[in-house]
């Protein structure tokens, strides 16, 4: 970043001279950070997987979980500073709950999503404030409409996916993600492919110890958003870690 | 008691002390005198060309005419005008608001302001304040989408109707219109049908009376205000003269006292100005 | 005789139905049918004993595939309707879609349940959505909101309860059920002193509304005697 240290990079209501808004690419860094977050949007559901980065032993198993549900039938992945991610996770919370209240259905996630972009882009536009340090992924599934996914950036923009990835290793998960046939896929086998890939993207030599987050949103669960059942996840994992395993064979093969 | 050191301080507040008294009064038949509304009788038609209002001139006061020719259809627009019926001041002041937001509109979009905007605007008004603004409107007017007439109630309803009646006097009127009135009517027609619709308040109902007005709104051009259209009530000729011709009295008797006149005058004199201080 | 006229006259009494809030008495209805609903009413709006209007459409139009029908006091209905256009096609441009029927029928009850000490209005919200087809939802005075296949509504509705649960059908045709909405209001209209004039109905289908109205003389016939 050329104009670092010129003084353009402290407030969020400030462009620098070549049309840039420092604060916001900051807050972009801070979610390439935090651990994987990955998106899968199936024929019949939406898959999050999640590579929570357990930063001391000293944890119980299942603290500070980056999966939220945001209303039945809506969930939430988040990336990025998690107190950050809970302030939105509030947000999108209360803009479902009124919606319900309001309307009497369910939030349309399109407009769920409308809404909590909208809230996030209004924090890089004040000197007074700084933008979230985090990453949103939300997705639903219903009857009429099927499957849907949208991930929400730090500026506020946000876009529809079939299949996202974001944190520390987007890239390579992205490319994983890329390899599949989303729009043919049940859940069931999201949630293998979710798992494998989490598990191949991990970095062991930097980050030691992770839990695998998954949950659903689907025809199976009836559009509830619900944690994966604790057989399917330890399915799912067994058979990431025997598909690392097979990997790491291969490679020695090679040498 | 109270005296001059200790002087009795009056209670802070409202003072309730006459409810009572008022509810003893209303119960021995003396209720709380209400605020007046005025009888009228207010016309509206659309016809070939555009819409024709009509009023009658009586404002009355209870049983009082207070006023034998006063104006019942309001200025809004150069394209709409308004008769109103109700409390006088209510229908004043809404029609005054009203046509001053219009021709805020009407500067502020540089268009002629459709009608339904001034239906719009009063009737938002009116509901908002409950119906305690007396106001019984019928609305006329034409813009590009053709002639329109508007009733609009006191709590804020609005009929959208070819032909209305307001105010006490639109039983007698609707009458007329619901035996003559048809599409297509042309002007003279138009005209005719309104001041027999008022004439038939005016003379069927207590609360109108005096003369017609009548308003003539044309698709094409600038709006005719007939004021004074018709004198329904023109005054009686009396029958016979009640002037006596001179020497209709017999003199019975002449007697002359001469007076003796004795003119006296008083001249006020100025005092001539003596004072030392004031001389040179 | 003649003192009875001044009498009336200073007696402010007698100027009852000009100062009355003006009311819908009324005999509104709407039922569902095969391919949407089939809404009617009457077209008599009265102050006091004067039919203020006997050519009210009190079928109004909320979006192209909702309608409402109102009962109880015209200038409140009126300011309602009005507000839930305003809100409903605000929430269309926002969805980028029809909004849904239970979506009106939702922000009706809001205003309804929220004014309920202020407010005199018994509304009918129906319409059709690509989520559920047709749909009624009845709103009475309080504000609570609930799903029917038909519903009756207005000071008329109480003389044809029994006509109405002797003849609904599930999944009637679109002509039987224009046939049985404009009997019932039909009955409704010749019992109910506050109901009357001309018979207006809308059916709405996914193609959208189409409006008719049953002149008096055409009315069926039932017997008179």
């Amino acid at each position: 970043m050329s104009s670092i240290g010129t003084g353009y990079d402290l407030s969020a209501s400030q462009f620098s001279p070549d049309g840039r808004v420092f604060q916001v690419e900051y807050a972009a860094k801070a979610v390439e950070n935090s651990g994987t977050v990955i998106g899968l949007r199936g024929k019949d559901g939406v898959v999050f997987a999640v590579e929570k980065l357990v930063t001391s032993k000293l944890y119980e198993p299942g603290a500070n979980k980056r999966i939220f549900h945001v209303d039945e039938h809506v969930g939430m992945a988040v990336a990025g500073l998690i107190s950050d991610a809970r302030q939105i996770v509030e947000t999108a919370r209360s803009e479902a709950s009124n919606y319900r209240s309001q309307y009497g259905i369910p939030v349309p996630l399109k407009y769920l999503n409308e809404r909590v972009s909208m809230y996030m882009h209004a924090y890089t536009l004040y000197s007074a404030v700084r933008p979230y340090g985090c990453s949103v992924v939300m997705g639903t599934w219903s009857e009429y409409d099927g499957p849907q996914m949208y991930m929400l950036d730090p500026s506020g923009v946000s876009f529809s996916y079939f299949g996202c990835a974001v944190g520390k290793a987007k890239q390579a998960a992205k490319t994983e993600i890329e390899k599949l046939k989303l729009a043919d896929m049940s859940v069931k086998d999201l949630v293998k492919e979710a798992a494998r890939i989490i598990y191949l993207v991990h970095d062991e030599l930097k980050d030691k110890q992770f839990e695998l987050e998954l949950s659903w949103v689907c025809a199976a669960s009836r559009g509830r958003h619900e944690a994966v059942s604790r057989a399917v996840a330890a399915e799912a994992e067994g058979l990431a870690r025997q598909a690392l395993a097979d990997i790491e064979d291969s490679d020695e093969g090679d040498m | 008691m109270a005296t001059l050191l200790a002087p009795e301080i009056p209670c802070p507040g409202f003072s309730f002390e006459n409810c009572q008294r008022n509810a003893f009064l209303a119960q021995k038949g003396f209720p709380a005198p209400k605020a007046t509304k005025t009888g009228t009788t207010i016309v509206g038609i659309i016809y070939a060309d555009g819409v024709i209002l009509g009023a009658d001139t009586r404002a009355t006061e209870n049983t009082i005419v207070s006023d034998k020719n006063c104006e019942k259809i309001h200025y809004l627009a150069g394209n709409m005008y308004c008769c109103g019926a109700g409390t006088a001041a209510d229908t004043e002041m809404t029609t005054q608001t009203v046509a001053s937001q219009l021709e805020l509109q009407r500067l502020h979009t540089g268009r002629t302001v459709p009608v339904e905007t001034a239906a719009t605007l009063l009737k938002r008004m009116l509901f908002r304040y409950q119906g305690h603004i007396g106001a019984a409107l019928v609305l006329g007017g034409v813009d590009r989408t053709g002639p329109h007439i508007y009733c609009i109630y006191p709590h804020g309803s609005v009929d959208k109707l070819p032909y209305a009646t307001m105010g006490s006097g639109s039983l007698a009127a609707m009458a007329v219109f619901e035996s003559r009135w048809k599409p297509n009517m042309n002007e003279e027609e138009g005209k005719k049908l309104v001041r027999d619709a008022i004439a038939a308040g005016i003379f069927n109902d207590l609360g109108s009376g005096s003369n017609v007005d009548i308003c003539v709104i044309r698709n094409t051009g600038p709006a005719q205000y007939l004021r004074t259209y018709e004198e329904a009530n023109v005054k009686g000729k009396k029958q016979g003269s009640y002037r006596y011709r001179i020497g209709t009295t017999a003199v019975l008797k002449q007697r002359v006292i001469p007076l003796q006149v004795e003119s006296v005058s008083v001249h006020h004199v100025q005092a001539m100005d003596v004072d030392p201080s004031t001389s040179r | 005789m003649a003192a009875s006229i001044i009498n009336s006259y200073s007696d402010p009494s007698s100027t009852e139905w000009m100062n009355a809030p003006h009311s819908t008495g009324t005999s509104i209805m709407a039922c569902e049918f095969n391919g949407g609903v089939v809404i009617g009413a009457d077209s008599r709006t009265t102050t006091g004993v004067y039919i203020a209007n006997r050519v009210t459409d009190k079928l109004t139009k909320i979006t192209d595939n909702i309608y409402c029908c109102r009962s109880g006091s015209a200038a409140d209905t009126q300011a309602i309707a009005d507000i839930v256009t305003y809100h409903l096609n605000f929430h269309k441009m926002e969805l980028g879609e029809e909004p849904l029927v239970q979506t009106a029928a939702s922000i009706f009850r809001e205003l309804c349940y929220n004014y309920r000490d202020s407010l005199m209005a018994g509304i009918l919200v129906a319409g059709w959505d690509k989520r559920l087809g047709g749909q009624i939802y009845s709103i009475p005075i309080g504000g609570m909101v609930s799903r029917q296949a038909v519903s009756i509504g207005g000071s008329g509705s109480s003389y044809v309860y029994g006509y109405v649960d002797a003849n609904f059908k599930p999944n009637m045709s679109k002509e039987d059920a224009v046939k049985f909405v404009t009997n019932t209001l039909t009955l409704a209209m010749l019992r109910d002193g506050s109901s009357g004039g001309v018979v207006r109905l809308g059916v709405i289908t996914e193609a959208g509304v189409e409006r008719s109205v049953i002149l008096g003389d055409q009315l069926p016939k039932f017997y008179e005697g």
